[in-house]
């Protein structure tokens, strides 16, 4: 029994079966192989007779070749089955409904936040959150803005009953991110500062553009050598990012307490591209604040402001939404009255 | 605040070939906002919107004054005119008629001044006056009262006229009101008067103005009167800003004598009157020039170093181009040493500008911030800890939104009925003092109620919402509220299963594997309260509770009008997120086959299946995985795996264990193997 009567049998064995038509011939061809009787099996039988060195060489050999055979068989009996569908008389209507797997839905505001977050931390901002339920000293009179100060008349603020602190004044629920910047300065002690705190903001006001509670997202960066470029330059590539390389932007004059200098941000706006419509003013969108953080500010967060400086801004999260899809809801009240049928339009 | 300012009238005080839609742009990149230009009769308007720090630009000569040194920064020549009638000295007037004045308290007033006029005629102004107030948003009413108001507009200097006539014994006396004293103003209204505000009092104590806010209509000209008191004063901002929030009324006048009127441009402004009242009513001065001014404006300077301009505004700026852009605005250089300069500002500029700073941002604006370069920070990026909160607040969401979840977000406030229903005592929340309506009184120390309001506002039959949000729980007087965010869930229908199940992938989302649900049993507590006695859980990671789930009692649910069952999960992200972990494990692929077999026991009424699966597991460490496949009645089907990395088991030692699995399960539950 030498080597090349094994291979031989295994090529005819599986060119018979590549040939076979039905499963009966495969049947028969198993039989004739691998069945009790069979070829390859009676020669299995013959190995323990062989001398020890052929009894491995050989015995290893048959072994092969019925594995083959099996595997032949095998592919066989699949590629038969498959031959049996009538592929031409298949089918199905491709156009009827698919079976969606059940979708929820992220509110947009949550949407608006990851996306801003994702930018700013591209450029080494930090995400904080800080209380909502804040002491007058954080929200006001540490950012340069005294009790009875007219400043204060810009927030409606809502106040707190029964809660006071005897050094930080009475509670109010934070009509801004900004008292998130002392609240930094003094969690972190000294710069470098990037900070991104994102909250809820609350005010005693409540009309289309306006919800009695809405998010804000507030940068502060205080380090040596922040000047007024770095603001520019960092305001410039949120627009950029969050808006789209095609949308400008404008920096006005304005006033803050705690900033100084103060500036107001504009970007074009999309609707009639810069030239001016019912919708914008003088083809400019108003995004928010910013400005220098007032040297008083920075001594209130314990900075030594002859050493460093810093700029902040402070902007609307609802705002930047809706400026940004173009999304014209005509009450921003909506984000937040949870009418399932407005919420699962996105 | 916003104002309206015709071009027309602007360039009467600006000599300028600026067009209005440059005069526009300039003045918005550089200074104030025009945020609309309105044509009238061929005329632009321009609305302005003037910062609080900038009264000194309420006017159309403040503004004029500000685009003469911005225009020239454009390329665009400017030159502002002098104002000749404000030149002009008052006639002197012998054997005037009188007027008594007493200023109670001298910080209420700190400039007064009056003039009379007699042979006055009442009639409509000239054709331009009226025209400029009516472009301007002011209704022209007679010859005397529209010379108050066009001033106030030119100059931003409000005035108020009295008819002499009226002003019993001539005389005025200057004070503070006194509590439940009464007005009837100009416009008919009655007013009761917070203690503290301005009025005079005539010589019989009729009040007779409600000082920089509007006057009496006891003393208001009308078309009979000849004689007329001019009155041009300044008042403390801070008393007229409280006399308005508390009357929760505000005119023109009050809003700029509230920023702060420039004492030294009474004067001026008084000038300019004497001649139009002469003009446009015939008018001849018929007193002294009463001029009240005790305590006059002192010179005022700051210091500027140079090389501090120029790190805060990041380019280089010369020393010259400083000073010319200074002096444009009205300062004057005062000293000049290498780097350091010091300027005096001008008198309508006295309150806004103290400090270096102050100064930059004159510069910085007037030379353009558009004009700077844009540049990103640079220098250390901070070596902050990262919050990984965040990070798993945005995962969980996702995951809730992909499992078929809807977010909602609601207002922290809620009411006092709210919570109520809810079984909680508003007595222990945090409370708004001045909310904004009866709705929104209380911050929120759970967020089920406004979820039960979702479903009870929307009339949806499948509701799957969640909400993720802080939670404001009282702590002690002098501190603040503890701020806890909580994920709660809410499904309706017979769904525990399915909001259980939306639990234990969270759970698993988070990398949380030692935790149990645990029966509910308290009765007292929020929890027992507003949750079904018997069909809520606990989730517990040894001793700490995580939070719960389970259907809200059929009374709270009866309370918010909702029908059916609904199901609750409410958990304590802080605790979540404490024990969440992103290790990842690895465990070697069997490599030897598993034998899977169902057994199916006949338990008692009330048997946990929870604990079943306890003690099952407690059978052997062969045991690899227990399912429960089938539920019916009093019989319950595992699929139990059984698994040695070592070796393939055989029906012997699996035999073993399951003799094990049966004996323990008849001995605790008396379940037995069907």
């Amino acid at each position: 029994m030498e080597s090349n009567r094994i291979q031989n049998l295994k090529n005819q064995a599986i060119s018979s079966i590549l040939e076979a038509q039905s499963d009966e011939e495969l049947e028969e061809l198993r039989i004739a192989y691998l069945g009790r009787k069979g070829r390859i099996t009676q020669l299995l039988k013959e190995i323990p007779s062989l001398s020890p060195s052929e009894r491995k060489e050989i015995g290893q050999l048959a072994n092969d070749a019925k594995n083959a055979i099996e595997q032949a068989l095998a592919d066989s009996k699949r590629a038969q089955a498959a031959k049996e569908i009538d592929i031409d008389k298949e089918w199905l209507d491709v156009t009827a409904p698919g079976k969606r797997p059940s979708v929820g839905h992220l509110h947009l505001v949550t949407e608006a936040i990851q996306e801003i977050t994702t930018i700013f931390e591209k450029i080494g901002f930090t995400r904080v959150a800080y209380p909502e339920v804040e002491w007058d000293w954080y929200a006001f009179e540490g950012l340069n803005m005294p009790e009875n100060h007219p400043a204060r008349d810009e927030w409606e603020t809502l106040y707190i009953d029964h809660l006071e602190n005897k050094k930080y004044g009475h509670a109010v629920l934070t009509p801004h991110t900004s008292s998130g910047q002392l609240r930094e300065m003094k969690r972190l002690g000294k710069p470098p500062i990037r900070m991104l705190n994102i909250a809820k903001c609350y005010r005693r006001q409540s009309d289309v553009s306006h919800a009695p509670m809405f998010y804000q997202f507030e940068g502060l960066v205080i380090d040596k050598g922040i000047n007024i470029t770095h603001l520019k330059g960092t305001l410039d590539y949120f627009a950029k990012q969050y808006f789209g390389p095609n949308r400008k932007t404008r920096i006005r004059p304005f006033h803050f307490q705690f900033t100084e200098p103060s500036i107001e941000v504009d970007v074009s706006c999309d609707i009639c591209q810069g030239k001016g419509c019912r919708l914008c003013k003088q083809g400019w969108l108003e995004l928010g604040g910013a400005g220098m953080v007032h040297p008083i500010v920075l001594k209130n967060g314990g900075i030594d402001p002859e050493k460093y400086t810093g700029f902040a801004f402070g902007w609307g999260v609802e705002r930047v939404l809706m400026m940004k899809a173009g999304l014209k809801i005509d009450d921003l009240r909506l984000l937040y009255t949870n009418d399932l049928r407005f919420l699962k339009q996105f | 605040m916003n104002i309206l300012i015709p071009d027309s009238w602007l360039k009467e005080h600006l000599k300028t070939k600026a067009t209005p839609k440059q005069v526009a742009n300039y003045l918005t990149l550089c200074s104030q906002t025009v945020e609309k230009i309105k044509k009238v009769n061929g005329d632009s308007v321009y609305e302005t919107e003037i910062t609080t720090n900038r009264p000194d630009c309420l006017s159309v000569y403040g503004i004029a004054r500000e685009l003469n040194a911005i225009l020239p920064q454009f390329g665009i020549k400017a030159k502002l005119k002098e104002i000749a009638e404000s030149k002009k000295e008052i006639p002197q007037v012998k054997k005037g008629l009188p007027l008594k004045v007493k200023i109670n308290k001298p910080s209420l007033c700190p400039r007064f001044t009056a003039l009379i006029f007699k042979n006055i005629t009442i009639k409509p102004s000239p054709k331009i006056i009226q025209e400029r107030l009516e472009k301007s948003g002011v209704r022209p009413l007679n010859n005397v009262i529209d010379i108050s108001n066009y001033l106030m507009l030119e100059s931003g200097q409000p005035m108020h006229t009295f008819d002499y006539d009226k002003i019993k014994k001539a005389t005025m006396i200057l004070r503070e009101a006194k509590k439940g004293e009464k007005i009837v103003t100009l416009d008919k209204e009655t007013r009761t008067l917070p203690t503290g505000a301005i009025v005079i009092e005539d010589g019989t104590g009729r009040i007779i103005d409600l000082c920089g806010i509007m006057g009496g209509a006891n003393s208001e000209v009308d078309e009979k009167t000849k004689r007329v008191l001019l009155f041009v004063q300044t008042y403390d901002p801070m008393k007229i800003r409280r006399t308005c929030q508390a009357l929760a009324f505000r005119t023109e006048a009050a809003a700029r004598f509230e920023k702060g009127v420039n004492p030294e441009g009474v004067i001026p402004a008084m000038k300019k009157a004497r001649i139009m009242f002469e003009k446009n009513c015939g008018a001849k001065v018929a007193s002294e020039l009463i001029d009240i001014y005790p305590n006059p404006q002192k010179a005022k300077t700051v210091k500027l170093d140079i090389n501090q301009a120029e790190k805060l505004i990041g380019v280089k700026i010369t020393k010259q181009k400083i000073t010319n852009i200074l002096e444009s605005l009205g300062f004057s250089l005062v000293t000049d040493h290498q780097s350091l300069i010091t300027f005096s500002v001008p008198h309508w500029r006295y309150d806004d500008v103290s400090i270096p700073e102050d100064l930059i941002e004159e510069i910085a604006r007037i030379y353009g911030y558009h004009r700077l370069p844009s540049n990103l920070p640079r220098g250390k990026i901070p070596a902050v800890t990262k919050d990984s909160t965040f990070e798993w607040i945005y995962q969980i969401k996702n995951a809730f939104k992909n499992w078929g979840l809807t977010e909602v977000m609601s207002y922290s406030m809620v009411s006092q009925t709210q919570l109520e229903k809810t079984e909680i005592e508003p007595k222990e929340c945090i409370k708004i003092s001045n909310p904004l309506t009866e709705d929104l009184v209380y911050m929120r120390p759970s967020l089920i109620p406004s979820l039960l309001m979702v479903v009870s506002e929307n009339n949806q039959d499948e509701i799957t919402i969640f909400e993720l949000a802080n939670v404001y729980l009282y702590q002690k007087i002098d501190k603040l509220p503890d701020e806890a965010p909580m994920l709660t869930g809410l499904l309706t229908g017979e769904k525990f299963y399915q909001a259980k199940g939306v639990v234990e992938s969270i759970l698993a989302t988070m990398g949380i594997n030692n935790y149990q649900f645990e029966p509910y049993h308290l009765k007292q507590t929020f929890y027992g309260k507003v949750f079904h006695p018997a069909r809520t859980a606990e989730v517990m990671v040894k001793k700490d509770s995580l939070g719960v789930v389970g259907e809200i009692s059929p009374h709270v649910l009866a309370r918010f009008g909702v029908k059916g069952r609904v199901v609750v999960f409410d958990l304590d992200f802080r605790e979540l997120a404490k024990r969440a972990s992103k290790a990842k494990k690895y465990t070697p692929i069997p490599k030897y086959p598993a034998i899977v077999e169902d057994l199916t026991f006949v338990v008692p009424p009330k048997t946990l299946v929870g604990e079943m699966f306890e003690e099952i597991e407690k059978a052997s460490q062969l045991i690899k995985l227990t399912e429960l496949i089938d539920s019916y009645k009093n019989t319950r089907t595992f699929r139990i795996t059984y698994q040695s990395p070592k070796k393939t088991l055989t029906d012997k030692e699996v035999e073993k264990i399951r003799g094990k699995i049966v004996h323990k399960l008849k001995t605790k539950f008396e379940a037995k193997l069907k």
